[in-house]
C-alpha cells in the first residue's frame, strides 16, 4: 500500500532531503579530519623510520629504565644499597628544598599578580571605569599577556634576569595578571549596583566606593579565583624551572641531564605529591570561602 | 543619627555599628603575618631590587631590539616548524581522546557503580592530572631523542586524565531519558548507545576536545625548548643568540596562528553546542 498523501509525500522529500545534506556534511568533516590527521601523523614523525619506528617498544623500554629496581627486602638500607628507598631518593633534603621554593615562587607570585589584578579590574570594569580608552587599552593588554605562552615570556626573562627563581616568579606574575585581570574584571561587572548608588546619594568619593560598595561583595569570589590560580601557578613553576627559572624544574633537568631515569621519577613523584597537598589545601580553603559567602 | 536613633541601632544589630575591636586586631595581626610571610619567601628566593633593576634594563634593551621584527631570511623554515608544530598539537589531541575515552567510560559513576572503584580510580587520574606537558617533554625527549614524536606523546600523556575527567563527568551528566526511551522501544544495547548515548555525548565530547586542541597547540609551541621540536625549538635557538628581531616574528606569527585556530575551533565548538 502507497502512501499517496501530498503532505506526508512533502515531509519525506524534505526529511530526504536534509538527511543527504546531514550526511555529505559528516562526510566532509570526516575526510578533512582524516587528511588533517594524516598530515600530522606524518609531519610529526610519529611513524618515522629515521628514528627506529616501533612506537609501543620504545615506550616500554623507556618506562622500563624508570624502574628505579627497588628490591623488597632491601627497602630500608642506606643509601649505598641498591634497591633502597634512601638510594632511589638519594638527595631528598635537595629535592624538599627545591619544591618548596618552587611553592614559593608560586605564592608569590599569585599574591603579587592578584593584587595588579585587582587595581587592572578597577581600570576595565564598565561599571566603575567611565573612561572608555582607558578600559580599551588596558584589556588588550591583558589579552596580549593571555596569548602569550608563559614559557616563552620565561624564556626572555631567564635571558634578561639570569637563571634563577626571579625570572619565575615575574613570569607567573605576568601570566597570573593576564588571566585573573579578565576574570576579576567579569566579577566586577556584575555586582549590584544599588550598593554603589546608596554610596553615591551618602557622598562617597571613588575609593570609598570601591571599599564599601566594591569589596564586600567581590572579595570572596576573588580569593576563590585566586587559589584557583594558586594551584595553576605551581604546576606552571614547576614547569618554569626546566628553562632555568629555579626551583624543583631545574632539579629535573639536571636528573635528564645525567640520564638519571630513576631519579627522574623520584623527582616527578615528589612534584606530583606537591601539587596534590596544595590542590586539597586550596579546595579546603575555597569551600569555606563558598560557605562564608554563602552565610 | 540622633542619640536615641543610634542606641535603638545598636540593640538591633550591635556588630553593624560597632565592629568588635578583637576582630579587627585578628585580621590586621593575620595580614602583618601574611606580609611577613611573603617578605620572608622573596628573601629566602633571593629577589634582591639590584639584580631586579640590572634586569629590567636589560628587558628593555630586548624590547627596543624586537622592533622591526625581521624573518632573518628564514620564512620557510619558520612556517614549517609552525606546521609540524599543529601537526604535533593535532596527533597528540586525536591520540589523548581516544585512549580517554574508554578510561572516562571506566571513571564514571553511572557506569562503574562500585564506589570505591570509582574514588580509586578517579584519584588515580587526579595524580597525574597536574603534570605539565613540559615535564613528560624533557624526559621523552631523552628517551626518545630529539624530534616532534616525543612532543606528541607529552601532548597525550598530559592530556590523558583531563580528557578522561571531563568525559566522565559528561557521561553522568547525560539525561537517563533519552537511553530509557530508546530501550522500551525495544533497541539492542549497540543501538542504545547510538541512538540514546551517542546524541548527548559526542557533541560534548568534540566540543572539550576541540578546546584541548586550542591548548595544546599553545603548549606545542613551548617543547620545543626541551627538543621537541616545533616553534619552540626555532624560539629557544633565536632567543640564546640575542636575535630578538626574529624572536619578535615568530612571537607574532605565532601569536596570529593561535589567534586563528580559537577562533575556528570556537566557530565549530558553537556550533556543536
Amino acid at each position: 500500500m502507497s502512501v499517496t498523501n501530498p503532505t506526508v509525500e512533502a515531509f519525506e522529500r524534505e526529511r530526504r532531503r536534509m538527511l543527504i545534506r546531514q550526511r555529505t556534511q559528516a562526510a566532509v568533516g570526516l575526510a578533512i579530519f582524516t587528511v588533517l590527521l594524516l598530515v600530522s601523523f606524518q609531519r610529526s614523525q610519529f611513524f618515522g623510520s629515521d628514528i627506529g619506528g616501533d612506537p609501543l617498544g620504545r615506550m616500554a623500554h623507556f618506562l622500563q629504565r624508570m624502574n628505579p629496581g627497588l628490591k623488597p627486602e632491601l627497602l630500608l638500607e642506606d643509601r649505598q644499597t641498591r634497591g633502597s628507598l634512601h638510594a632511589w631518593f638519594y638527595a631528598l633534603p635537595i629535592w624538599l628544598r627545591a619544591a618548596w621554593q618552587t611553592v614559593e615562587m608560586a605564592i608569590l607570585a599569585t599574591a603579587m599578580g592578584s593584587v595588579l589584578a585587582l587595581g587592572a579590574s578597577f581600570l576595565t570594569a564598565q561599571n566603575l571605569m567611565p573612561f572608555a580608552p582607558v578600559r580599551f587599552v588596558v584589556r588588550r593588554i591583558l589579552e596580549a599577556i593571555r596569548t602569550l605562552p608563559d614559557l616563552i615570556m620565561a624564556l626572555i626573562l631567564v635571558a634578561a634576569f639570569g637563571v634563577g627563581p626571579l625570572a619565575g616568579v615575574l613570569t607567573l606574575t605576568i601570566s597570573t595578571l593576564g588571566g585573573l585581570g579578565k576574570l576579576f574584571a567579569e566579577i566586577n561587572e556584575e555586582i549590584d549596583p544599588r550598593q554603589l548608588e546608596a554610596l553615591q546619594a551618602a557622598g562617597a568619593g571613588p575609593l570609598k566606593k570601591i571599599r564599601y560598595g566594591v569589596m564586600p561583595q567581590v572579595l570572596p569570589n576573588y580569593a576563590s579565583y585566586a587559589l584557583i590560580r594558586l594551584e595553576g601557578n605551581l604546576a606552571g613553576a614547576a614547569a618554569l624551572g626546566i628553562v632555568g627559572a629555579g626551583g624543583i624544574g631545574l632539579e629535573l633537568q639536571r636528573a635528564i641531564t645525567y640520564t638519571e631515569f630513576d631519579t627522574y621519577l623520584a623527582i616527578l613523584l615528589i612534584i606530583i605529591a606537591m601539587i596534590f597537598l596544595i590542590d586539597l589545601f586550596s579546595e579546603a580553603v575555597r569551600h569555606r570561602l563558598i560557605g562564608l559567602e554563602k552565610a | 543619627m540622633t542619640r536615641q536613633a543610634y542606641d535603638q541601632a545598636l540593640a538591633i544589630a550591635p556588630a553593624a555599628l560597632r565592629a568588635p575591636w578583637t576582630r579587627r586586631a585578628r585580621d590586621a595581626v593575620l595580614l602583618l603575618l601574611a606580609l611577613a610571610a611573603l617578605v620572608g619567601m622573596a628573601i629566602d628566593l633571593q629577589l634582591v631590587p639590584g639584580a631586579l633593576m640590572t634586569g629590567f634594563g636589560k628587558l628593555g634593551r630586548f624590547l627596543g631590539e624586537m622592533f622591526p621584527p625581521s624573518s632573518g631570511g628564514q620564512s620557510v623554515r619558520i612556517l614549517k616548524a609552525l606546521a609540524e608544530t599543529f601537526a604535533m598539537a593535532f596527533a597528540g589531541t586525536v591520540i589523548a581522546a581516544l585512549v580517554a575515552l574508554p578510561l572516562g567510560v571506566i571513571g564514571a559513576k553511572t557506569v562503574v557503580s562500585n564506589p570505591a572503584l570509582h574514588f580509586v580510580f578517579r584519584r588515580f587520574l587526579d595524580v597525574f592530572r597536574g603534570v605539565p606537558a613540559l615535564v613528560w617533554a624533557l624526559i621523552l625527549v631523552s628517551a626518545f631523542g630529539l624530534g616532534p614524536f616525543a612532543g606528541v606523546v607529552a601532548l597525550a600523556l598530559a592530556d590523558i586524565p583531563n580528557l578522561a575527567k571531563l568525559f566522565s563527568e559528561t557521561l553522568e551528566n547525560n539525561d537517563p531519558k533519552p537511553i530509557e526511551g530508546v530501550r522500551s522501544a525495544g533497541a539492542s544495547p549497540l543501538l542504545v548507545m547510538r541512538f540514546g548515548l551517542a546524541p548527548q555525548f559526542a557533541p560534548a565530547a568534540t566540543s572539550q576536545t576541540l578546546f584541548f586542541l586550542e591548548g595544546n597547540f599553545r603548549n606545542a609551541g613551548v617543547l620545543g625548548i626541551v627538543g621537541a621540536g616545533g616553534i619552540g625549538f626555532e624560539l629557544d635557538e633565536r632567543i640564546r643568540i640575542f636575535a630578538f628581531d626574529e624572536v619578535a616574528f615568530i612571537i607574532l606569527l605565532y601569536m596570529i596562528a593561535v589567534a586563528c585556530l580559537d577562533t575556528l575551533s570556537r566557530s565549530l565548538r558553537n556550533r556543536l553546542a
